[in-house]
C-alpha cells in the first residue's frame, strides 16, 4: 500500500483526498438536508422520521464512525495544505490584487472551514450529545428559536454555502474533470447547489426564529 | 502620442540576503507609446547619470516570448493587461498621476537576487525531472509516420505556448507552480510521442515540484488570469488526471 | 596562411557520407573521458549540448539568461525549412541546396550548403519525435507553407512560434541530460575570453553574472554557439543580450572572422517611435503576401492614409518589379523602403515608415479570411502601436535582423584555432551574402544535432583523453586580463551612459554600413568609430561594483567589444567593392539600380585575422568554386 502514502505525500494526492472527502461530505449534507426537510411537513412527520432513523442503530454507528473519519481526513488534510501554502510564500506582496480568478468562496475556504468546524462542535453538543428522549422537533424548535443560537446557525450555514460555492466546482477540477462542453453547466450547477443547500438549511433556524407555529 | 507623469514605488534590494525596501521615484515625462520596460530604461538612464544604481530587472527578447521579464505591478504579475508580458505592456494603459507599486515575483521557491530579479531555476528543475521525450538524436522515425489529429496538435500547442515566465507562481495565492507543470505535462500527453512516458513524467514532475517548495493548487485560477499566454487551468485538470491515473493505476513507482 | 576548408572529395551528394566514414571514432567507453564546453544555449548550443551528452561526453553548457530556454532563437516566428517534399510540389535536397546558394547570392560554400539540405529532413523527424507541435493538416499529416518567396512549400511551422517550439524541444533534450548528470548547465554566466594553450582551444573564462566571480573552465574542446551580432546597430530585432563578445574574444585569440559586413535587414518591422526605443519588433514576412506597400506620391502629403486617393499613391514595389511586386526578396524590399524615405516620402511621425495596406485584400477575401490569416500578427501590432491594421494601413520599416558573417569555420565547423568549433548564427558558414527565410533555424539545428557530433569526435580522437584542469598559467593570465578589463571599465566614472554611446555607434553603423554602403560613408565611419570608442573609455559611467549583479557592467563589456568589432565590419565592407546579397555598394549597381555582383574579383569569403590592437587586420581569401550550380545574376523585374 506504499502508493497510498506516496499519494498522500504529494500535493495532487492531498488535493484528491480533499476532493473525495469533500464529495462524500457533500453527499452526507444532501442526505441530512433531505432528512431535515421533513421538518417542513410538521412536527409529527419529523419526529417519526427521527425515531425511525434511531431504530437503525448498527447502521447509524457505522455511519457515524465513517462520518467522523471523513471529517478528520478532510480537516487534517486541509490544515496540512494550508500550512504548506502559507510557507510557500514567506514574503508577502505589498499590493495584492486579484486578476479575476479567485471567488469569495475560494478566498475564504480555510476560514469558512474553521467556522464549519466550530459549528459542528456546537451542533453535536446541541443535537447529538444531548438528552435523546426529547422529541427531535422540540429539540430543534427549542434551541433554534433562541435568538443567539439561531443567528449563529444562520451565520454558520452561510459559511457552509460559501464553502460549497467553491468546493463543489473545485472537487471536479481536483480529480481532473474539466471539459469545455460541461464547464458552464458544472460551474452554474455547483453554485446553484450551494445556494439551495444553504437556503433550505437556513430556512429551519429562520422559521424557528420568526414563525409562530413552525414545528409546534 | 501623449505624455504622462507617474510615481513609481520600486522594490530595491542589494542582494539575496540584504534587507529590501520600497523607494519612490518620480517618473518624469513618459511617452504613452513606451513599453513598460522602456519606461524603466528611461528611469535607469537618469539614475545612472545621477550616480545611483539603476534598477535591476530581467528582460531579453522584449517581444513577449522569452519569458525573462516580469514583475508585479500594483498587485498584478506582468501588470494589469490580460495576456500581456511586462515587456509588451505599453504605458498608454496608465493614466497621468498614477502611482505604480513595482515588486519582484515572490515565492519561497524564487530566491530574490537583486531588486526585481529573481531566481526561477526551479522551473528548469521541474522540466529536467521529466518534461521531455526520451529520444536521442538520430533515432527518430519519419516525421509523418504517426498522424496527429490537428485538434490534438492545436491543444498541445496551446499548452506548449508557455514561456516559462513563472508569473503563474507569482500570481497564485499559494505560490503553486501547477499551471507551469500542467502546461508541460499536458503538451506531451496530448501527443503520441509523449505517451510512453506519460505516467513517469507526471509522477516525477509533480514530486520535483513538491520538493522545491512550491505551494499546492487550491483551484484559485489566479494563475490563468495572470498568464501572459492564456494557458488555461483546463491543463491543470489534465495534469491532475494524468497524475492520479499514474499514482493509482500505473506500475510506475 | 592558407585557409583549408577541408571539404571532402567526391561528388557533392556523397561528400558528407564519405566524410562521416572518414571521421575517426572514439570508443563509447572513452567518450566520458572527454570534456566539452558549449557556450550558448540557443538552438545551436542546446541541440549540440544534448547530442554530445547523449553520446557520452561530459558537457558543460553556458548561457547568459537565467535559463537555457530563453536563448534568442526563442523569438523566431516564421518557420523552418526542410526538403521533405511532403507536398509533392517539386522540392528536393538539390532544390533546397540550390535555393539557399542562390539566395545567398553565390557567396557560400557549396559543400556546406548541400550538407545542410541533406540533414534538413532529419531535423524535422527529430523535432517531431521530441514532441514539437508542428501545424497539421486535417488528416493528421504535417502542414507546410511557402515562405520568403520560395516557389515550393517546404516550411514547417508551429503557429507564429516556431523558434520557441524548436528551442523548447532542444532545451528539453538538454534538461534531460542535466538530470542524468551528463550536462552541467551554468546559466547567467558570460564568456569573457577563450583560453588557448599550445595553439589549441582549451577552455574559457566566464563571469558569474550574479556575484561577479571570474571563473575558469577547462575542456578538450570549446564549442561556441553564441548567436549573431546584429546589436552592433543598437536597434535590431535581436534580443537585448545578443552580442559579439564571445566571437570577438575568440577572434582576438586567433580565430579568423569571415564576412563581418554581411548583415540582413528585414523589411517588415514596426517603425521606431521615439528616442527611448530599445529594440525593434519583427512582423512576419508573410504579411507581404496580402499587404500592398505604398507611400504618398507627394512628399508633402500629410493627410491620413484613407484620405489619399488611389492615383496619389505610389505602389513603388509593384511599379518597379511587376512580376514579383510586393514579394521581392528581403534586401530589395528593404532598400526600396529606405529609398522612398530618403526621398522624403516616408510616412508617420518620424517619416521613417511606409504603408503596408490590407484594404484591398480585405475587400477581395473578406475581413474574416484576413483575420484568420493574420489576426495574431495584427493583434501584436495593435498592442505595440495602438492602431488596428484592419482599419488603417500598417506602418513598417526595415530593421537589422540577422548576421550572415561570423567566425570562419571549415567543413567540420572548426575555427582556425584547433579545438574551437562554432555553430549557428555565430559562424559564417551557410548563408553567403543573404539568408533565406526559415533557414537559420535549420542551420542551427543541423549544426548542433547532426554535424558537430561527428566532427568533434574526429578532432577529439586525435588528442589525449583524461581530466583537464585550469592550473595552467594561461588560465590565470586570461582570467587576470578579464578581471583587469572589468576593473578598468568600473574605474572610468565619466558622465555618459553605456546606452548613449551604444546608440551613437548604432546610428553611425546604420547610416554608413546599413542597407546601402559607399566608399565615402564607410571611410567616414572608419574615422569616427575610434573617436566614439575613445569617448566610451573616457566618459562612460558604470554605477555599482563588479562583485554583484550589475547589468550596466554587462552591457558596457558588450558595447566595448561592439566598438572594436564595428571597425572590422566597416573594413570588410570597404574591401568588398561589389554588391552581393545584402551588401549593397552604391558604386556597384546595374542601370536599373539593382545590385551588381562581381564574380571575377569577389567570388570569395573575406576572412580577417587579428594582428594586435591598433593594427589593421590581415586579409585572407577563401575562394569559392561553384561546380554544381551556375552563378546567375538575380533579377526580380
Ligand atoms: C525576430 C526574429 C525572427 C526570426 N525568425 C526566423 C525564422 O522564422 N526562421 C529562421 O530560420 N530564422 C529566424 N530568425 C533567425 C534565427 O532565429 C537565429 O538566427 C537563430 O535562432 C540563431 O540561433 P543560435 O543558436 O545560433 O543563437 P542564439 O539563439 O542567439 O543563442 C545564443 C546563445 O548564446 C548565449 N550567449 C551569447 N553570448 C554569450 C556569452 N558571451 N557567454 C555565454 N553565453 C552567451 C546566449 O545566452 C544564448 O543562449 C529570426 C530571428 C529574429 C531576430
Ligand atoms: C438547520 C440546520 C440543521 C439542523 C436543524 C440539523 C439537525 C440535526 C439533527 C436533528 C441531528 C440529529 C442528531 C441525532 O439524532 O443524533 C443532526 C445531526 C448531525 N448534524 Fe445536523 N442539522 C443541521 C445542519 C447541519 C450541518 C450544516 C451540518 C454539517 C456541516 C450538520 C452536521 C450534523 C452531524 C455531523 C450530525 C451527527 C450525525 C450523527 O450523529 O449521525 N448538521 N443534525
Ligand atoms: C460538511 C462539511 C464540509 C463539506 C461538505 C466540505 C466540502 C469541501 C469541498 C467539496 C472541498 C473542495 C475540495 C477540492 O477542491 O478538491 C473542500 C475544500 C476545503 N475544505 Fe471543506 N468541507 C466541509 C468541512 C470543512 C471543514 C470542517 C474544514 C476545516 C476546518 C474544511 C476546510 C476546507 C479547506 C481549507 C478546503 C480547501 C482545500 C484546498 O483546496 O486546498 N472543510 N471542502
Ligand atoms: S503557464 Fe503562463 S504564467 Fe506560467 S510560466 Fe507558463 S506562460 Fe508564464
Ligand atoms: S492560482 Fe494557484 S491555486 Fe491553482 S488554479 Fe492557479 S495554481
Ligand atoms: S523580455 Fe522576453 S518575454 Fe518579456
Amino acid at each position: 500500500m506504499g502508493w497510498i502514502t506516496s499519494l498522500y505525500r504529494s500535493s495532487i494526492g492531498k488535493k484528491s483526498i480533499m476532493a473525495a472527502s469533500g464529495l462524500l461530505l457533500c453527499l452526507f449534507l444532501l442526505a441530512h438536508l433531505l432528512g431535515n426537510s421533513v421538518s417542513f411537513l410538521g412536527r409529527e412527520a419529523f419526529n417519526t422520521y427521527a425515531e425511525k432513523l434511531h431504530t437503525m442503530d448498527t447502521f447509524l454507528f457505522v455511519f457515524e464512525i465513517g462520518l467522523l473519519a471523513l471529517f478528520l481526513i478532510h480537516i487534517i488534510t486541509a490544515v496540512l495544505l494550508y500550512l504548506e501554502n502559507l510557507q510557500a510564500r514567506p514574503a508577502r506582496y505589498a499590493v495584492s490584487r486579484s486578476g479575476g480568478g479567485r471567488s469569495p468562496g475560494s478566498r475564504t475556504m480555510p476560514y469558512t472551514g474553521v467556522i464549519i468546524l466550530v459549528f459542528i462542535v456546537v451542533h453535536l453538543l446541541n443535537f447529538h450529545f444531548t438528552d435523546k428522549s426529547i422529541p427531535v422537533a422540540d429539540l430543534v424548535r427549542g434551541l433554534l428559536s433562541r435568538p443567539a443560537l439561531g443567528m449563529f446557525y444562520i451565520f454558520s450555514l452561510l459559511a457552509v454555502a460559501l464553502h460549497l460555492s467553491h468546493g463543489v466546482w473545485s472537487l471536479f477540477q481536483s480529480v481532473g474533470f474539466n471539459h469545455d462542453k460541461y464547464n458552464q453547466v458544472l460551474f452554474k450547477g455547483a453554485l446553484i447547489f450551494s445556494i439551495v443547500v444553504g437556503a433550505v438549511f437556513i430556512l429551519i433556524p429562520f422559521l424557528a426564529l420568526v414563525s409562530r407555529n413552525f414545528l409546534l | 502620442m501623449s505624455e504622462i507623469q507617474l510615481t513609481l514605488k520600486i522594490w530595491r534590494q542589494k542582494g539575496p540576503d540584504a534587507p529590501g525596501r520600497f523607494q519612490t521615484y518620480a517618473s518624469g515625462p513618459i511617452s504613452t507609446d513606451m513599453s513598460f520596460l522602456e519606461m524603466l530604461d528611461v528611469l535607469n538612464e537618469r539614475l545612472t547619470r545621477e550616480g545611483e544604481e539603476p534598477v535591476a530587472f530581467d528582460h531579453d527578447c522584449r517581444e513577449g516570448i522569452c519569458g525573462m521579464c516580469g514583475a508585479v505591478v500594483n498587485g498584478h504579475p506582468h501588470g494589469p493587461e490580460k495576456e500581456t508580458t511586462l515587456c509588451q505592456l505599453h504605458m498608454r494603459h496608465f493614466n497621468d498621476g498614477d502611482t505604480l507599486v513595482i515588486e519582484p515575483f515572490r515565492a519561497r521557491a524564487y530566491r530574490l537576487e537583486k531588486d526585481l530579479v529573481v531566481d526561477r531555476s526551479g522551473l528548469d528543475k521541474m522540466i529536467s525531472a521529466g518534461g521531455f521525450v526520451s529520444v536521442n538524436t538520430g533515432g527518430a522515425p519519419d516525421a509523418n509516420a504517426i498522424g496527429i489529429p490537428p485538434k490534438n496538435a492545436e491543444e498541445a500547442m496551446d499548452a506548449a505556448a508557455c514561456i516559462g515566465c513563472g508569473a503563474c507562481v507569482a500570481a497564485c495565492p499559494n505560490a503553486s507552480a501547477m499551471l507551469f507543470v500542467a502546461a508541460k505535462v499536458s503538451h506531451l500527453s496530448l501527443l503520441p510521442q509523449g505517451h510512453p512516458e506519460r505516467a513517469r513524467r507526471a509522477l516525477d514532475m509533480v514530486s520535483r515540484m513538491d520538493e522545491l517548495g512550491f505551494g499546492n493548487c487550491s483551484n484559485e485560477r489566479e494563475c490563468e488570469a495572470a498568464c501572459p499566454k492564456g494557458i488555461s487551468i483546463r491543463h491543470i485538470a489534465r495534469l491532475n488526471r494524468e497524475f492520479l491515473k499514474a499514482a493509482i493505476f500505473s506500475e510506475e513507482e | 596562411m592558407i585557409l583549408d576548408a577541408k571539404v571532402p572529395d567526391g561528388p557533392l551528394a556523397e561528400k558528407w557520407d564519405r566524410h562521416r566514414f572518414a571521421c575517426k571514432l572514439i570508443n563509447p567507453a572513452n567518450k566520458r573521458k572527454y570534456d566539452i564546453i558549449v557556450v550558448g544555449a540557443g538552438l545551436a548550443g542546446a541541440s549540440a549540448s544534448a547530442s554530445l551528452a547523449e553520446l557520452g561526453y561530459n558537457v558543460t553548457t553556458f548561457c547568459l539568461q537565467d535559463s537555457p530556454r530563453r536563448g534568442h532563437s526563442i523569438a523566431a516566428q516564421g518557420g523552418i525549412n526542410a526538403a521533405k517534399n511532403y507536398q509533392n510540389d517539386g522540392d528536393s535536397i538539390f532544390r533546397l541546396f540550390y535555393d539557399t546558394i542562390k539566395g545567398g547570392d553565390f557567396r557560400a560554400r557549396e559543400a556546406n550548403v548541400y550538407r545542410l539540405a541533406q540533414v534538413s529532413n532529419n531535423i524535422i523527424d527529430q523535432c517531431v519525435a521530441q514532441g514539437v507541435p508542428f501545424a497539421r493538416e486535417y488528416g493528421g499529416q504535417l502542414a507546410n507553407r511557402s515562405f520568403g518567396g520560395a516557389q515550393v512549400s517546404r516550411t514547417f511551422y508551429a503557429r507564429g512560434q516556431t523558434g520557441q517550439q524548436l528551442l523548447l524541444g532542444a532545451y528539453a533534450a538538454l534538461m534531460r541530460q542535466v538530470n542524468k548528470g551528463k550536462v552541467t548547465m551554468l546559466s547567467r554566466r558570460e564568456m569573457l575570453d577563450l583560453v588557448v594553450i599550445d595553439g589549441q582551444a582549451r577552455g574559457i573564462v566566464t563571469r558569474n553574472m550574479l556575484n561577479g566571480a571570474v571563473e575558469s573552465h577547462a575542456a578538450h574542446a570549446v564549442v561556441l554557439a553564441t548567436g549573431g551580432y546584429g546589436n552592433v546597430y543598437f536597434l535590431s530585432t535581436n534580443a537585448m543580450a545578443s552580442n559579439v563578445t564571445a566571437a570577438w574574444r575568440a577572434y582576438k585569440r586567433g580565430a579568423f572572422f569571415a564576412n563581418p559586413c554581411f548583415v540582413q535587414i528585414h523589411p517588415t518591422c514596426i517603425p521606431v517611435h521615439g528616442t527611448y526605443q530599445s529594440k525593434l519588433t519583427l512582423m512576419s514576412e508573410s504579411l507581404r503576401n496580402d499587404g500592398r506597400v505604398w507611400v504618398p506620391k507627394n512628399p508633402d502629403d500629410t493627410r491620413p492614409p484613407a484620405d489619399i486617393p488611389e492615383n496619389e499613391r505610389d505602389y513603388y514595389l509593384e511599379n518597379k518589379y511587376p512580376s514579383f511586386g510586393n514579394l521581392v526578396p528581403r534586401d530589395v524590399a528593404s532598400r526600396n523602403a529606405k529609398e522612398q524615405c530618403d526621398q522624403g516620402k516616408g510616412v508617420g511621425s518620424t517619416g521613417l515608415a511606409v504603408y503596408l495596406d490590407f484594404s484591398e485584400a480585405i475587400k477581395r477575401d473578406g475581413a474574416g479570411v484576413i483575420t484568420r490569416k493574420y489576426g495574431n500578427l495584427f493583434h501584436m501590432y495593435e498592442k505595440i502601436t495602438a492602431a488596428d491594421p484592419m482599419r488603417e494601413p500598417m506602418m513598417i520599416f526595415p530593421a537589422v535582423h540577422y548576421t550572415m558573417g561570423g567566425l570562419w569555420v571549415d567543413y567540420n565547423l572548426m575555427a582556425t584555432v584547433p579545438g574551437l568549433f562554432v555553430l549557428g548564427e555565430a559562424n559564417f558558414s551557410d548563408h553567403g551574402a543573404n539568408r533565406l527565410g526559415a533557414s537559420a533555424l535549420m542551420q542551427g539545428l543541423a549544426d548542433g544535432y547532426f554535424v558537430i557530433p561527428y566532427t568533434i569526435g574526429d578532432y577529439l580522437a586525435g588528442i589525449p583523453a583524461g581530466s583537464r584542469d585550469t592550473d595552467h598559467p594561461a588560465f590565470k593570465q586570461v582570467a587576470a586580463d578579464a578581471q583587469a578589463r572589468i576593473d578598468r571599465l568600473l574605474a572610468i566614472n565619466g558622465s555618459k551612459t553605456v546606452d548613449e554611446i551604444h546608440r551613437e555607434l548604432g546610428l553611425l553603423m546604420w547610416d554608413s554600413c546599413g542597407m546601402a554602403r559607399n566608399e565615402q560613408g564607410l571611410q567616414q565611419a572608419l574615422d569616427r568609430i575610434p573617436a566614439i570608442r575613445e569617448d566610451f573609455w573616457q566618459n562612460v559611467t558604470i554605477p555599482g561594483s563588479g562583485m554583484e549583479l550589475n547589468q550596466s557592467l554587462e552591457r558596457a563589456g558588450r558595447v566595448a567589444d561592439f566598438l572594436e568589432f564595428a571597425e572590422l565590419m566597416v573594413v570588410d565592407a570597404l574591401s568588398r567593392k561589389e554588391s552581393c546579397g545584402c551588401h549593397f555598394r552604391e558604386e556597384s549597381q546595374t542601370e536599373e539600380n539593382e545590385a551588381k555582383r562581381d564574380d571575377e574579383n569577389y567570388a570569395h569569403v573575406s576572412v580577417w585575422e587579428y594582428t594586435g590592437d591598433g593594427n589593421s587586420p590581415d586579409f585572407h581569401r577563401e575562394p569559392l568554386a561553384f561546380e554544381n550550380v551556375e552563378p546567375s545574376q538575380r533579377s526580380y523585374k
